[in-house]
């Protein structure tokens, strides 16, 4: 029964306590100290913040949340503040769409195959409007036009010309590349870095091909056939 | 409080997109702040013509499932001060906004700027709709042809339905030249037919297709005819009293210092 006192999950942007309110505060403290405790220094070296929900907190009671928790879980705490996610999301309304779940950017648990792993071939030109996403590395056999979005969790390889957007390490791996035939995206995004072409920049007509990476949070992009 | 204006037509390719970017600019160079609001979702162009395609990252679908706030999804446009564009989503398509959430997007969009452009898709399906549905006011595009004459009727049919009073017409793309060959209709054929308030007239001009593939809209360039057409419409939605010009023909200037000379023309 001392279960549903409180609950941990983990999400891709940190740490969701689910508390009941059936209980006085005191004893929550207490059920939360002895389950983490028990659980050792699982958070330990991470840095995450944390959301609660299942009942209403005064400031006070936050701090001692988070007093409790930068003590016992070994974690950098950032903060605690009550997930309005689920409200949000209720507010939206229209669940009957059928609308792919769009790749979010998540602090840790992100796809990591990018030396090898899941890929998808997409054989064919990506046209305006269309959607290519996938959970994974993804090679495009053609051209992506403008309009045309790519997004995968792993890297992008694009066999023609890329003019449209692309998201590599579309869930968070900055680890994650894009390399075309002929580079001239639309914008080019990996995992939380947004870049696109200067306003006023000289058109290139030749073929190269480029390869786009992050190094200090900029992307760089340069030849990976460096003598052709 | 601010106004939001729907432009409109019915038929498509007679100059919406192209009239909500001069509009808007012309507001925007005016001292007000505008936001474009581009509502021709998986086909839009608004954000082309105004040269920001390679800035969004959040669009209209976004801000109405709550994904990000109206603010992050806003983009700032790159020569004018108050003017921003809140472009459309391209991967998705007209049912994806509902019409409650177009009320509100249009609700909190006026409390923070002085005119909201709506620009709406062709066609008087579900994305017109959504268009019309949160807007105070319209304005009706045609060109001097009668299809499009006949589609903006239907379309004026469809505000007085659904109560937006007082529709002003704008007439794209008229050649003087043909007009009085009476080879094409003129803007009092026009207004015959449709009978309601003129806003103004733009003259087919061959720098708008420029200008729109650059992406910098017309009303900027001094030497545009067009642009001077939209600098004017500019002036009345402002509320001043600007006189409909008689865009006498393509070699102007031709003309005119003939006409000062006292040579005829005709």
């Amino acid at each position: 029964m001392s279960d549903n006192i409180v609950t941990f999950k983990g999400t891709g942007n940190g740490l969701t306590l689910i508390l009941s309110d059936k209980t006085d505060f005191d004893s929550l403290l207490g059920e939360m100290e002895a389950r983490m405790e028990a659980a050792g220094s699982f958070f330990r070296g991470a840095s995450i913040m944390v959301r609660y929900r299942g009942r209403k907190l005064n400031p006070a009671e936050e701090e001692a949340i988070l007093k409790l928790l930068r003590e016992k879980s070994g974690a950098e705490i950032q903060g605690i503040e009550e997930d309005t996610q689920e409200e949000t999301n209720y507010m939206a309304g229209d669940e009957e769409e059928s609308q792919q779940p769009r790749l979010k950017i998540k602090k840790f648990g992100y796809f990591k195959g990018i030396e090898e792993g899941q890929t998808k071939f997409y054989r064919g030109t990506v046209r305006s409007g269309q959607l290519v996403s996938f959970n994974g590395n993804v090679v495009i056999i053609g051209d992506v036009n403008p309009g045309g979005v790519v997004e995968a969790t792993g890297n992008i390889v694009v066999l023609g010309t890329l003019r449209g957007v692309v998201h590599a390490g579309a869930d968070g791996n900055k680890e994650a590349f894009v390399a075309a035939f002929n580079l001239q995206p639309t914008q080019l995004r990996i995992a939380d870095v947004i870049t696109r072409a200067p306003d006023e920049g000289d058109v290139r007509k030749d073929m190269v091909p480029e390869l786009a990476y992050i190094k200090d949070d900029l992307v760089i992009i340069e030849r990976y056939l460096p003598q052709k | 409080m601010g106004e939001v204006i729907v432009i409109t037509s019915g038929k498509g390719g007679v100059g919406k997109t192209t009239t909500t970017a001069n509009i808007g600019t012309g507001l925007a160079l005016k001292g007000c702040k505008v936001v474009l609001v581009d509502t021709d979702i998986g086909l839009r162009n608004l954000d082309i013509v105004m040269g920001l395609e390679n800035r969004i990252v959040y669009d209209i679908v976004d801000v109405v499932e709550k994904t990000c706030r109206i603010k992050q999804a806003l983009i700032k446009d790159k020569r004018f001060e108050g003017l921003y564009l809140l472009p459309a989503a391209q991967t998705r398509d007209k049912t994806a906004v509902k019409p409650n959430q177009m009320i509100w997007l249009c609700d909190e969009l006026r409390k923070e700027f002085d005119f909201v452009l709506l620009d709406c898709p062709a066609g008087i399906e579900q994305g017109f709709k959504n268009a019309i549905v949160g807007a105070d006011k319209a304005i009706v595009v045609t060109t001097p042809e009668v299809s499009a004459v006949r589609d903006a009727d239907r379309i004026i049919g469809q505000l007085e339905a659904h109560e937006i009073e007082n529709p002003k017409l704008l007439i794209n793309r008229v050649r003087s030249d043909m007009v009085k060959r009476g080879d094409m209709m003129s803007i009092d054929d026009i207004i015959e037919i449709l009978a309601i308030d003129l806003i103004g007239v733009v003259p087919e001009d061959e720098k708008i297709v420029i200008s729109s593939n650059r992406g910098e809209p017309a009303v900027t360039d001094g030497k545009s005819l067009a642009g001077q057409a939209y600098r004017n419409i500019t002036r009345r939605i402002l509320g001043e009293d600007v006189p409909i010009a008689d865009f006498d023909s393509e070699d102007g200037f031709v003309v005119k210092l003939k006409k000062l000379f006292g040579i005829k023309t005709n």
